[in-house]
């Protein structure tokens, strides 16, 4: 019966609370492509290849091979291209919206916003308190290969679980910015 | 039978039919979020579990990387499709067979007081733990192997709510029905 109960209680701790919506994805495009007329959806299926180069620049790389690209499109010229990240943790997964001003891509372009979209019921008000601090300004105009250092800033004036949020979504900038910087061609 | 549900103090009965409501209704809640995320047919089952979007037709990673571009509206942008990756279900597996051990162990336990048979008992307490083994199998097969798998985990879900109909009827019944003498 001490099992059980020792198990029951392990399992509610380590339960994954429900998904929450921060910002609506739609939100997060109308920000980060702002004045787009037109959007297109740019799926690659990874060569091996191109896995092993993501892997070995970040130690990430999608876990079912695809990497998506959405432009935002103005005369048929792209005026934008943003990604949504998923970073996993053992608190449930986040989402970022990661926008970039394209500057020709591979290896050009600076990120122009990154939106938390989506957290979960227990990470919602760390991730909260960690935006509060100024953490996404930290990111604004931040040239593509550049290391995201948001983490650094606002941790001296948040606590230790929205420190670590920072940490989570600092990773997840830089994955978005290995892939925009590796595989984004114009 | 190990101990007799039927004839327990009425403190245990009220136990179990409160067990029994509380995950009865988290069942009801359980199916209401597969019909939102997964759906209940093994298209949409393997679209969830299965390889992303067009890689399902390649498990395969092609020799040199395939770009595809597709004209895509706001409302498109803003819908996404939920699935499920390799990380993602490496973290439920984790997560959610704990909890149905334990919930398969309490439903067995509650097995142990019914007054059936030892070959009946032995058949619903496999069918209790059988129903997240197929689930999770199910998941990973698709995943992993085929798409064709989807339906090995559509019987997983039914057999979860196939093995808590059949305890929670028998108990109700053997606890509150008139014939029960239960103090």
């Amino acid at each position: 019966m001490k099992t059980i109960l020792l198990g029951a209680a392990a399992a509610v701790l380590l339960h994954i609370t429900p998904t929450v919506i921060l910002v609506k994805r739609e939100d997060a495009v109308a920000k980060l492509l702002p004045g787009a007329e037109r959007f297109a959806a740019r799926e690659l299926h990874l060569s091996s290849a191109d896995s092993r180069r993501l892997h070995d620049a970040v130690g990430w790389e999608p876990a079912d091979g695809v990497v998506t690209f959405y432009l935002g499109k103005r005369q048929d010229q792209v005026t934008g291209v943003l990604l949504f990240m998923r970073v996993d943790s053992q608190h449930g997964p986040l989402e970022l919206a990661v926008g970039y001003d394209p500057g020709g891509g591979g290896g050009g372009g600076s990120i122009r916003g990154v939106e938390v979209t989506k957290a979960t019921v227990e990470t919602k008000p760390w991730v909260l308190e960690a935006l509060k601090a100024g953490l996404t300004n930290a990111y604004r105009g931040l040239a593509v290969g550049q290391a995201p250092t948001g983490a650094e800033k606002v941790k001296p004036h948040v606590a230790a679980m929205p420190g670590y949020m920072a940490e989570l979504i600092d990773k997840g900038v830089m994955h978005a910015d290995a892939a925009f910087r590796l595989l984004y061609r114009p | 039978m190990l101990y007799d549900l039927g004839r327990s103090d009425i403190r245990v009965r009220w136990l179990v039919t409160l067990l029994l409501a509380t995950l009865g209704t988290s069942y009801l809640f359980g199916a209401w979020m597969v019909g939102l995320y997964a759906g209940f047919g093994t298209t949409k089952v393997a679209e969830t579990y299965g390889a992303a979007g067009e890689a399902m037709m390649m498990q395969m990673p092609p020799e040199t990387t395939m770009v595809t571009e597709r004209p895509i509206s706001m409302a498109e942008m803003g819908e996404e499709q939920h699935h499920v990756d390799m990380n993602l279900l490496v973290q439920d597996t984790h997560v959610h067979m704990p909890m149905y051990a334990v919930i398969a162990a309490v439903l067995s336990v509650i097995v142990l007081g019914l007054a059936v048979s030892r070959g009946v008992g032995l058949a619903i307490i496999a069918l209790l733990f059988a129903a997240p083994w197929l689930d999770f199998a199910g998941m990973w097969l698709t995943k992993l192997v085929s798409p064709r798998f989807a339906v090995v985990t559509l019987a997983g879900g039914w057999a979860m709510a196939l093995g808590y109909t059949v305890v929670a009827a028998l108990a109700l019944w053997e606890m509150w029905s008139p014939r029960s003498d239960g103090k």
